[in-house]
């Protein structure tokens, strides 16, 4: 083939700009430790990065927010245990107080007292706070739950919060439940009533039944008889009440601890031995409502557990897919350079010789 | 018999052919960079010899033609290849500008945006009592809003910088055309005379190689040898020794620039036919692919909008007032990514926000979990992808596209090369050859010189024989 001069500056160019871009790309993955740096470098993987990136932003959130969670149910759990003590305290003194072997009216004056104390620190725990919420008061979180006569200034909200894509857990337990015993069900069980709504329709389906729900609530609240009163008036009604409008058997523990305090000052010896009964009760339902707490400490531990996992599984993920390896590059950077040596040096002796230089 | 005049007569057009030969090397010598350039050769032949009884007496030799080495076939098909040259060049460089709109490996990009914005709904279910959670949303709102502007805006600026470009290179093309239809005029002119035109049939193929690089064209060369060249289907742009111009502009129908065919009549818009060079390139990015970015971000912020909209109006916010729209909703999909924003009523109270589902319940995150889960709700194309797989999907379309145009680019480039090799093959200069050829005419010459010296010493011996 004739060989032009254009024809060897031509090809000594394109050698070398080759050879300069090559070396000019392996660079920057050196620079950035990045095999991808823009999406053109590989379109499949540069989108499963974003998506693991969004996925590990999630995450983290995840935590977070189960961390708040747990900070949260752990301060349930925690007051809940103690009001299961000052209960469990209480049965010891109605137990005593409930024969004449160790009892007579003075001393059930004495005791009274006791419960008394006891029936404000339990309305002393109803309204525990953490920071600045209420941590009974359901979703009316800035209003203190109880009056000093036990009622109540909350709602049932189960506060949802995210642990992961489709699942919420419950941080909360509204006092309602707990302390009040209502709208749990028969098995006197706590638990968080509804899934959280993601949809527009879902959230006027959830709307609406917490409508109903506020209506049963007041239907329920007149219902119920007296807190307070003349124990023997109101023995026969109080005692294994159910709740007369969903039938669930919760127990309210203000009016039982008032119950036992008013049958001790009144020297009401029957009194005390029902309430001893529905003390039983009223224990079993914080028992049972810290066993739901600790139940969803240990789910969103559980969680916890995964989701730190995939958040190094994630990173695991994005890395296999944008990083550089950099042996891989280093090796390619030296192999580059030598070829770009060769190509320099073959350049020279390209370019230099015409027959003009041996015409002398 | 010869005679020594005619010897001389020989010698002298020898000298003479000699130093037309070394005209032509110098030429080529001269030209050996010159764009587009075939090199020439001085057809030489000898002369009519002259019958002296039985002999046959050469005459020596004369300049023929200078004719220049040249495959026109050739020439046609790199100038074929230039123009999807252009039109690679073009659309790989734009689309590598649009790629990095998009390019969230080293900065925050949309998809950043959009998972901070749902995020901050989590954060704010956590903690909806809290002003600082509140904040944090309407933040991360107003830079979400902001990004879907960014890329809406950078992508426009990639239009009018295309508009930019298709204005330029037509008038640049209206240069070309204008200098087609000289050279037509002078290679006319010439060759009536029975002579080559040369180096402006050099010129000339270049120029149209410049042109199909600019614009799809189609020529074709008459009898006269004159071009006519069309431009699209329609848009005669030479014919002989004529021109017309091409214009661009915007019209009252677009705000995008046209190509326009200026002829005799009415102009007309000729830029559905454009689909080559590097005006096709730029048309091709400017009016397919990054309309349908813009389709495909706005899509993405007005159905974000109306659903986030959708749950917040039903909730309730801080002080239990109802929910109220939380983006200005945009009028329609079009143009939703560049108005889309946060409610001024929102913006200047972030206790607006509605978390709740229930009034007066300062605790109840309801709505804000409502929304944050919208980002794994499938609310795109018809309910089969989320705003992430959405986005996500085309992120690596953009980098598929770009990937494509610059491996054909790079294939593309390839094949010119190895065309103009072949061209160089052929039509190139080496200077070896032209130092050849110049030691030959030279060697001629002296020899030629020596031939005249000897017949004038001949002439010389002849004047003296009565002296002798």
């Amino acid at each position: 083939m004739r060989i032009a001069d254009k024809m060897a500056f031509n090809q000594v160019n394109q050698n070398l700009t080759k050879n300069r871009s090559d070396m000019a790309d392996l660079q920057n993955q050196a620079a950035t430790q990045k095999r991808i740096n823009k999406p053109s470098d590989d379109p499949l993987a540069s989108a499963r990065v974003l998506a693991a990136r969004t996925e590990e932003r999630g995450n983290s959130q995840f935590i977070k927010n189960i961390n708040n969670a747990r900070s949260f149910l752990e301060f349930s759990d925690q007051s809940l245990g103690e009001l299961s003590e000052i209960l469990v305290r209480a049965k010891e003194l109605a137990i005593s107080q409930s024969n004449d072997a160790s009892g007579n009216e003075e001393t059930r004056l004495v005791t009274a007292s006791e419960i008394e104390q006891i029936y404000n620190q339990a309305v002393q725990i109803g309204n525990r706070k953490l920071g600045e919420r209420y941590v009974f008061g359901g979703y009316k979180t800035q209003t203190m739950p109880f009056n000093q006569a036990g009622e109540y200034f909350g709602d049932d909200g189960d506060m949802k919060i995210q642990t992961h894509k489709d699942s919420f857990v419950a941080m909360n337990i509204p006092g309602s439940k707990v302390f009040l015993g209502r709208g749990l069900g028969a098995d006197g069980i706590v638990r968080a009533r509804y899934e959280a709504p993601t949809s527009v329709e879902q959230l006027k389906q959830f709307q609406r039944e917490e409508k109903e729900r506020e209506e049963l609530n007041r239907q329920v609240d007149e219902n119920y008889v007296e807190t307070r009163g003349p124990a023997s008036e109101r023995r026969s009604t109080r005692y294994d009440k159910q709740d007369p409008v969903t039938g669930g058997g919760g127990t309210n523990i203000f009016s039982t601890i008032k119950d036992l305090e008013i049958s001790l000052r009144t020297n009401d010896k029957q009194g005390v031995q029902s309430a001893l009964d529905t003390l039983d009760q009223a224990i079993s339902q914080v028992v049972l409502s810290r066993s739901e707490v600790g139940s969803r400490i240990m789910a969103v531990n559980n969680t916890m557990d995964s989701l730190q996992k995939a958040v190094v599984d994630n990173k695991v993920a994005a890395s296999q897919l944008e990083d550089a390896d950099a042996f891989q590059v280093i090796s390619d950077i030296n192999k580059t350079d030598s070829t770009l040596k060769a190509t320099l040096e073959t350049s020279g002796k390209l370019i230099q010789p015409s027959l003009l230089d041996f015409l002398r | 018999m010869s005679k020594i005049s005619a010897m001389m007569d020989t010698g002298k057009r020898s000298l003479m052919n000699s130093q037309t030969a070394l005209q032509t090397v110098g030429h080529n010598i001269a030209n050996k960079s010159t764009e587009g350039f075939s090199r020439q050769r001085v057809e030489l032949m000898s002369n009519q010899p002259i019958g002296e009884g039985n002999l046959q007496i050469g005459m020596g030799a004369r300049a023929g033609v200078v004719t220049r080495v040249n495959n026109p076939w050739l020439e046609k098909q790199i100038q074929k290849e230039g123009m999807s040259m252009g039109y690679q060049d073009s659309r790989a460089d734009a689309l590598s500008r649009v790629e990095q709109i998009y390019n969230e490996q080293n900065n925050k990009g949309l998809n950043q945006y959009m998972t901070d914005f749902f995020n901050s709904f989590r954060e704010l279910s956590n903690n909806p009592e809290s002003l600082a959670s509140r904040t944090l949303v309407r933040e991360s709102a107003v830079a979400m809003s902001k990004d879907f502007g960014r890329v809406v805006g950078q992508l426009k600026a990639v239009q009018e910088d295309l508009d930019g470009q298709v204005k330029t290179t037509v008038n640049e093309i209206n240069q070309l055309t204008k200098e087609i239809a000289q050279l037509n005029e002078k290679i006319q002119m010439i060759e009536v005379q029975k002579t080559p035109a040369n180096d402006e049939r050099d010129r000339r193929d270049l120029v149209l190689k410049k042109l199909g690089e600019k614009i799809d064209i189609s020529w074709a060369e008459g009898k006269d040898g004159m071009v006519t060249v069309t431009a699209g289907r329609t848009g005669i742009l030479v014919s002989g020794i004529g021109s017309s111009e091409l214009k661009a502009e915007q019209t009252g129908a677009r705000d995008r620039v046209e190509v326009f065919f200026v002829g005799t009549g009415s102009p007309a818009n000729i830029t559905d036919q454009i689909t080559g060079g590097r005006i096709g390139g730029a048309l091709e990015v400017r009016d397919r692919v990054i309309e349908d970015l813009l389709n495909h971000v706005d899509n993405m912020a007005y159905t974000l909008a109306k659903e986030v909209n959708k749950a917040h109006i039903e909730g309730f916010d801080k002080n239990g007032r109802p929910g109220v729209l939380f983006f200005e909703m945009p009028e329609a999909t079009k143009g939703a990514a560049s108005v889309i924003g946060v409610n001024k009523t929102i913006f200047n109270d972030v206790g607006r926000i509605a978390a709740g589902a229930q009034s007066g319940a300062t605790g109840d995150n309801t709505v804000a979990n409502l929304i944050s889960s919208l980002q794994h709700r499938q609310v795109m194309d018809g309910g089969t992808s989320t705003l992430d797989d959405y986005y996500n999907t085309q992120v690596g379309q953009i980098g598929a596209v770009v990937q494509r145009a610059i491996k054909s680019q790079e294939s593309q480039k390839n094949v010119m090369n190895q065309l103009t090799n072949i061209r160089e093959s052929i039509s190139g200069v080496s200077l070896d050859e032209e130092t050849t050829k110049m030691i030959e005419f030279q060697k001629t010459y002296d020899a030629s010189a020596r031939l005249i010296k000897t017949a004038d010493e001949m002439f010389d011996t002849v004047l003296n024989l009565k002296r002798l």
